[in-house]
């Protein structure tokens, strides 16, 4: 599933911060748009550039950026220190 | 008959093996714990790699939890990487002592497969720059 909110927490030494839940779903949606945009031109470029590769690489790049999207969901990463605070990224 | 024999036998029968591999793997898989099984299919359900690292200094503690998912689709999408910018990266991480100028996308994509299995668990030095504690396993 795709992630629709990335949680970000940052706190200093004193757990003292802040809890940012930003709505990343808008962003893909952006990011879509602009993709299918271009989607004509990239196609143009792959077909002039298929013989050198590079076509071939294009063209498999949409599918593969959406899957990495889709796999962004679960990914946590979490850094706890005594000493300069903690950092919380969450992508649910 | 179990589905690992069935491919042995396969494997046997397309040539691919000899009948002494054949024999030392079906005596391999009769050995193992009947339990295995279970734990195997445990593997499959796996969806995370864990990373934990643990220093005493400064008290630092590095939890990140990455789904198996987006490691395979970052492969993929490394692939797209220009010529250029990979050897450049591979430069860097040579300086560090890490050659991975080898290693294939094929090699890379055996490894994630795989990696159910891994558990990695390294203590350093206490003396050199306090002690820390890695700890690499999939959930």
């Amino acid at each position: 599933m795709i992630p629709v909110i990335v949680r970000l927490e940052v706190r200093n030494q004193n757990q003292k911060g802040m809890v940012l839940f930003l709505p990343v779903i808008l962003a893909w949606i952006f990011v879509f748009a602009l993709l299918i945009a271009v989607l004509p031109f990239v196609l143009v470029v792959a077909l002039v550039t298929i013989g050198q590769g590079l076509g071939k690489r294009l063209l498999l790049f949409y599918p593969f950026f959406f899957a990495t999207v889709l796999a962004l969901s679960g990914l946590r990463i979490d850094v706890k220190s005594s000493a300069n605070g903690k950092v919380f990224i969450s992508f649910d | 008959m179990g589905e690992e024999t069935k491919k042995i036998l396969e494997m046997l029968h397309q040539g691919k093996i000899t009948v002494e591999e054949a024999e030392n793997l079906l005596a391999a898989i009769s050995s193992e714990n009947p339990s295995r099984e279970g734990s195997t299919k445990n593997a499959g359900a796996r969806k995370y790699l864990r990373v934990q690292v643990e220093s005493e200094k400064e008290g630092t503690r590095v939890n990140v939890r990455i789904p198996l998912k987006l490691i395979r689709a970052g492969l993929k999408l490394a692939a797209f990487l220009p010529n250029g910018a990979q050897s450049q990266v591979n430069h860097a991480l040579q300086q560090k002592g890490i050659d991975l100028s080898k290693l294939t996308p094929a090699d890379l994509e055996e490894l994630v497969a795989n990696i159910d299995d891994l558990s990695v668990d390294v203590e350093g030095n206490a003396d050199v720059e306090g002690k820390q504690k890695v700890r690499i396993y999939s959930e």
